[in-house]
């Protein structure tokens, strides 16, 4: 077998493998949208802002209605201790004030 | 049968695949790392498209406006005459304030989040019982009762006990039992709640009677709340006056490319993976300078060995972008982001299973292309043209 022809069929696997990674896309996106539903209801109910990804620091508990500045707020000089602090940006300053 | 070019072609990627299994220990290793690189960017790529989708589909219901009283430069308690003082303001439907805040568990160094609110005045109030695994929500006249996120009932042990207690500020202990848990469905959004009475919250936090956390404000028009913000921020100045859609961009920058240090890190490592590529392919071994001597007196012409040398760096950069995207779609989707969760949610003792729908568009698939393939092709070009120029009779000497 010709070099060029194991390297097609590689590609045929991957092209198999990722169509099945495609119709299992499909098929999770209908599963989350049932939960998006039941989600949207909490969120409305309970007025939520948030999602509850990281509960380390309300910085990024809460980032939508937390103060901005929060990780350097603690005491003068205050520099971010949290490990989330330095994967989720800060919210640009998009107050009314 | 085959066109003459396109036969040329597949001879010379087989030529192609061939010195590159000839070479199998160094192309593999290089075609490893560079997938591994591709991996985490398009993991993490696809890991925060995931939870802003996630964050666009779900955060459309928040409330119209919130209103949160500063003072010093930080949120603090809301008297409720500032509420009574929006009954001026024509187009406003509702104010509904509410108690919420942290509660830390020192012996299980986890962070709760209580939160108490009149819910039957809130959209949707009526079908909240629908978010529930079990169990309904307490009503006004209920004392001392909870709502609970699943990961709360875990962390606390409750298992089939019903009761737990909070310390107040002042360390008195206040119980609660629990009628109901949040199904797993709302994870995402509830899984560290603690949902009360507004009575129960006042108590355990201490907070006075005539005082909220903040107010949340519903509007008849959705089209006047920016309208409706500015005239409240300008009759309660000492206020921040957050809207809706100020809410739902937050989560388009909160994990956006440029943001956080991780995407810094990643970034750096495809820099550092250029280089060793550039490194790699500029070195030529003198078996390799022998090899093209070989294939010039042969007759091969320096355009058939830049086409070999080109067909190699497609090979190994497309194919460990294919591995790459494959595998991070598969990290994503099957195995919760295990490897960038421990970032994602740093020292948080509470946090929900990722089960999300990994973000694959074809504008972040470009972009990946861009950061990884092209640089690899461009850092290999100039020395797969100074190997090609390379005069057959000084290569073979």
């Amino acid at each position: 077998m010709r070099p060029s022809h194991k390297l097609f069929i590689l590609l045929l696997v991957l092209i198999i493998i990722d169509s099945m990674l495609y119709l299992h896309a499909k098929r999770l996106s209908r599963g989350l949208k049932k939960d998006q539903a039941v989600q949207a209801i909490s969120v409305a109910a309970l007025g939520l802002t948030d999602l509850c990804v990281a509960t380390e620091a309300r910085y990024t508990r809460h980032p939508a209605v937390s103060d901005p500045l929060a990780p350097f707020m603690d005491h003068p000089g205050a520099i971010e201790h949290f490990p989330t602090g330095s994967f989720w940006s800060v919210p640009t300053n998009m107050y009314l004030q | 049968m085959l066109p003459k070019g396109l036969e040329k072609q597949i001879n010379i990627l087989d030529f192609s695949l061939m010195s590159l299994w000839r070479r199998k220990l160094k192309n593999l290793g290089i075609m490893f790392v560079f997938a591994l690189v591709i991996f985490l960017l398009g993991s993490f790529q696809m890991l925060t498209g995931a939870l802003t989708n996630s964050a666009q589909a779900v955060l459309k219901n928040t409330p119209d406006i919130t209103i949160q009283k500063m003072s010093a430069g930080r949120q603090e308690a809301i008297p409720l005459a500032h509420a009574e003082k929006l009954h001026s303001i024509y187009g406003i439907r509702a104010i509904i304030p509410r108690v919420w805040g942290y509660y830390f568990d020192e012996s299980k160094l986890a962070n709760y989040t209580i939160m108490a609110l009149e819910h039957d005045s809130m959209p949707y109030g009526n079908n909240l019982n629908l978010t529930l695994a079990y169990g309904h929500f307490p009503k006004k006249t209920e004392i001392g009762k909870a709502v609970i996120g699943r990961s709360v009932h875990d962390i606390l042990g409750l298992d089939k006990r019903r009761i737990f207690s909070l310390f107040r500020p002042d360390l008195t202990l206040k119980s609660f039992e629990v009628i109901g848990v949040f199904s797993q469905q709302t994870d995402l959004l509830s899984n560290d709640l603690i949902i009360m009475n507004l009575t129960d919250a006042r108590d355990l936090f201490h907070i006075p009677e005539l005082m909220a956390t903040d107010i949340c404000v519903y509007v008849t028009n959705p089209t006047e709340i920016e309208t409706i913000a500015k005239k409240i921020a300008g009759l309660l100045p000492d206020t921040r006056v957050l809207t809706k859609s100020q809410i739902q961009k937050t989560y388009q920058v909160v994990f956006s490319w440029r943001s956080g240090l991780a995407s810094i890190c990643l970034l750096t490592a495809l820099a550092a993976f250029a280089i060793l590529a550039w490194d790699k392919a500029s070195g030529m071994s003198p078996e390799e300078k022998r090899e093209i001597g070989i294939l010039k007196i042969l007759g091969w012409e320096t355009g058939d060995i830049l086409a070999v040398r080109f067909w190699e760096s497609v090979l190994v950069s497309v194919l460990a972008f294919l591995f790459g995207c494959t595998g991070a779609y598969i990290h994503v989707a099957f195995f919760d982001a295990s490897l960038l969760k421990p970032i994602m949610v740093g020292w948080s003792v509470i946090y929900p299973s990722f089960k999300l729908l990994p973000s694959v568009t074809l504008a972040d698939l470009l972009l990946i292309f861009t950061f990884s393939v092209l640089p690899y092709l461009g850092a290999t070009v100039i020395p797969a043209w100074r190997s090609a120029t390379v005069p057959p009779d000084s290569a073979i000497r």
